[in-house]
């Protein structure tokens, strides 16, 4: 074989392996996709592998006319939304602080900070906490507990540092307290930072399953990936259920499940291209400094 | 009293006035961190020292104070773990699932990224990696629906077609089977997270010296030959510390996601006897049954072996490589 068609060949190899992965990572969101545009009923029939046998908007139009499904839905957004804000608000605020060089005590505050950073006590004892501050069974218990990140708190200060002291020199003389800095200064020049930490802030808030399905019971409360842990436990388990038809219109608890993970992943993939302009550095950071 | 001392105090009472003065003018800093620190000493160390229920006779109804109120009872929860009749099989679980995990989902993207490097049409590159990151930002309860229609009895698509096809007499129970858990845990491991640990390979595959792959070339060092003697080589700093990574945290799932969140979420009544984890039984014994110094008691005993494991594979990598972590 001459130096070309062994070029040839090895190429022929790579670029089928990478097209394996390729279809293997992208066919199950499109499968999922569309088989909440197919007829729930006849989704159980099977043989559905390139587009919708019997087109219908019902399983969206169940999903959001079900009161369950849509509370879940609102929970979930709001969620993410104050979650997300007050995270990114108090995780800056805090490293704002920090990033002073000549600070007093910041040998301290950075011990208590890795130190928490490698050691926890445990989910036994957390719970016992979230229950001592009334937080069980509350919208708090998924905004407050992720209010500060310890992780965003080192990369927040790392980029406050880099900013150039002169910004904040000039504010001071004009009268202005740190507070009126922070937020009048420091954050609008930090907006990459304050994307990114949003970002992954934001799909942690949206994803988080545990705190539903553990620190609340009241059906008021329950998210959109609790209801969906709940309708495929119902799917997994006896064959009947599956097919039990939750209206007349041909919708089933497997539609409304395929459904409600389109739902689940469709903001995920909107935002995914911010998402990707910001994650390399990200992980690239995460990773060196541990 | 002879003149250093009285220098010396002078200096400290000075130092002390000086100390003050500067706090006062920094003080709203000082407020600002402060805060962080209370939502540490709540959030994280309240907790940390909550541990201690684990040898001790605690009931919830006694709140936090009762942690520090109720009755020492040493070891006898770790006694009881030990002797638990389910003890061997979640130990073996656990460590089973930990360790298959590391081994498929570490190589992976190591793989996938040196095949990616070799890619020359730079759309279909980009095209492959975008695609890639997307399942590491998909919820892990979304990870088991797709599961779910892909690989249970009656409408998942494998399972059909694999009957269709002949190449199985009747679909296999995959969801629910004991045997094909560990498989399906650690296939999914993989696929979900495989491209996002990608970015940190492709990255330091870019770093290498272009000028070596001319030089090899020059040389007739054919593609293969060039990739394990030149990119394998050129990464070696950054598998060590992503194996470093992945080894320290193990237990918890390494870098193939939540070791929690799948057996949890992948576990059910019948495949029980292999995916019940240490994290999964601490959890329902803790949580469904408030046994909370019992479940405590098992939380610690996986906390400490994380704590070795993370040390000892930072130490033995600044031993052998002389990169580590800490």
């Amino acid at each position: 074989m001459s130096q070309r068609q062994k070029d040839l060949a090895f190429d022929s190899i790579i670029y089928f392996l990478l097209f394996c992965i390729l279809m293997g990572t992208l066919y199950p969101f499109y499968y999922v996709l569309i088989i909440s545009f197919n007829k729930g009923t006849d989704s159980l029939l099977g043989g559905i592998y390139l587009w919708p046998r019997s087109f219908t908007l019902e399983n969206y139009a169940t999903f959001l006319s079900d009161p369950q499904w849509f509370k879940a839905l609102f929970v979930t957004v709001a969620r993410t939304v104050t979650g997300t804000f007050l995270g990114v608000m108090f995780t800056c605020l805090v490293a704002y602080g920090l990033s002073h060089k000549e600070l007093l005590l910041s040998k301290v505050y950075f011990t208590i900070i890795i130190f928490a950073m490698y050691f926890s006590g445990g989910l036994i004892p957390y719970y016992v906490v979230l229950r001592s501050l009334g937080l069980l069974n509350s919208f708090g218990v998924y905004i407050i507990p992720s209010m500060l990140s310890t992780f965003f708190l080192l990369i927040a200060i790392s980029f406050f540092r880099e900013i150039p002291a002169e910004l904040k020199e000039s504010a001071f003389m004009d009268g202005a307290n740190e507070f009126v800095i922070f937020y009048k200064i420091i954050l609008p020049v930090s907006l990459p930072l304050l994307a990114t930490m949003a970002l992954f802030m934001g799909v942690g808030q949206w994803n988080a399953w545990l705190d539903s399905a553990y620190f609340v019971q009241s059906d008021g409360l329950r998210t959109l990936t609790f209801r969906m842990m709940e309708i495929i436990n119902k799917s997994n388990i006896p064959i009947e259920s599956i097919g039990a038809a939750s209206s007349a219109s041909g919708v089933t608890n497997y539609s409304l499940q395929v459904t409600s993970m389109v739902v689940s992943i469709a903001p995920i993939v909107c935002v995914y291209p911010f998402l990707q302009k910001y994650f390399v550095k990200g992980i690239m950071l995460g990773s060196v400094k541990g | 009293m002879n003149l250093e001392t009285t220098v010396s105090k002078t200096l400290t009472a000075r130092g002390q006035t000086f100390f003050w003065k500067r706090f006062k003018k920094q003080w709203p800093l000082h407020v600002f961190v402060g805060l962080g620190m209370v939502f540490l000493l709540i959030f994280a160390y309240t907790p940390m020292f909550g541990i201690i229920m684990a040898f001790k006779d605690y009931t919830i109804v006694t709140g936090i104070q009762g942690i520090f109120t109720s009755n020492w009872v040493g070891l006898k929860y770790f006694d009881e773990f030990v002797n638990d009749y389910r003890f061997i099989e979640i130990v073996r679980n656990t460590l089973a699932l930990s360790f298959l995990k590391l081994i498929f989902t570490f190589p992976a993207p190591i793989l996938f990224a040196i095949l990616l490097n070799e890619v020359k049409n730079m759309a279909f590159k980009r095209l492959v990696q975008t695609v890639s990151y997307l399942p590491h930002f998909i919820s892990w309860v979304v990870v088991v629906g797709i599961a779910f229609s892909f690989f249970s009895t009656d409408i998942g698509i494998v399972n059909n077609l694999m009957v269709k096809l002949g190449i199985i007499d009747k679909p296999l129970d995959i969801l629910i089977g004991a045997n094909y858990f560990w498989g399906l845990a650690v296939g999914s491991a993989v696929w979900k997270e495989m491209g996002w640990w990608t970015i940190i390979f492709l990255a330091s595959i870019a770093g290498i010296n272009p000028a070596l792959y001319e030089a090899a070339q020059i040389d007739g060092a054919g593609r293969l030959s060039r990739i394990l003697n030149i990119t394998f080589p050129g990464i070696k700093g950054t598998i060590v510390v992503v194996l470093i990574l992945a080894i320290g945290s193990i237990i918890g799932g390494g870098i193939g996601g939540s070791n929690f969140d799948q057996a949890y979420l992948l576990g059910n009544d019948i495949n029980n006897s292999t995916s019940e984890i240490v994290q999964t039984y601490a959890f329902k014994v803790g949580l469904a049954d408030g046994r909370f110094s019992y479940a405590a008691a098992i939380d610690l005993i996986q906390s400490v072996i994380s704590v070795i494991l993370i040390f000892s594979s930072n130490y033995i990598a600044k031993r052998v490589s002389g990169s580590s972590l800490f």
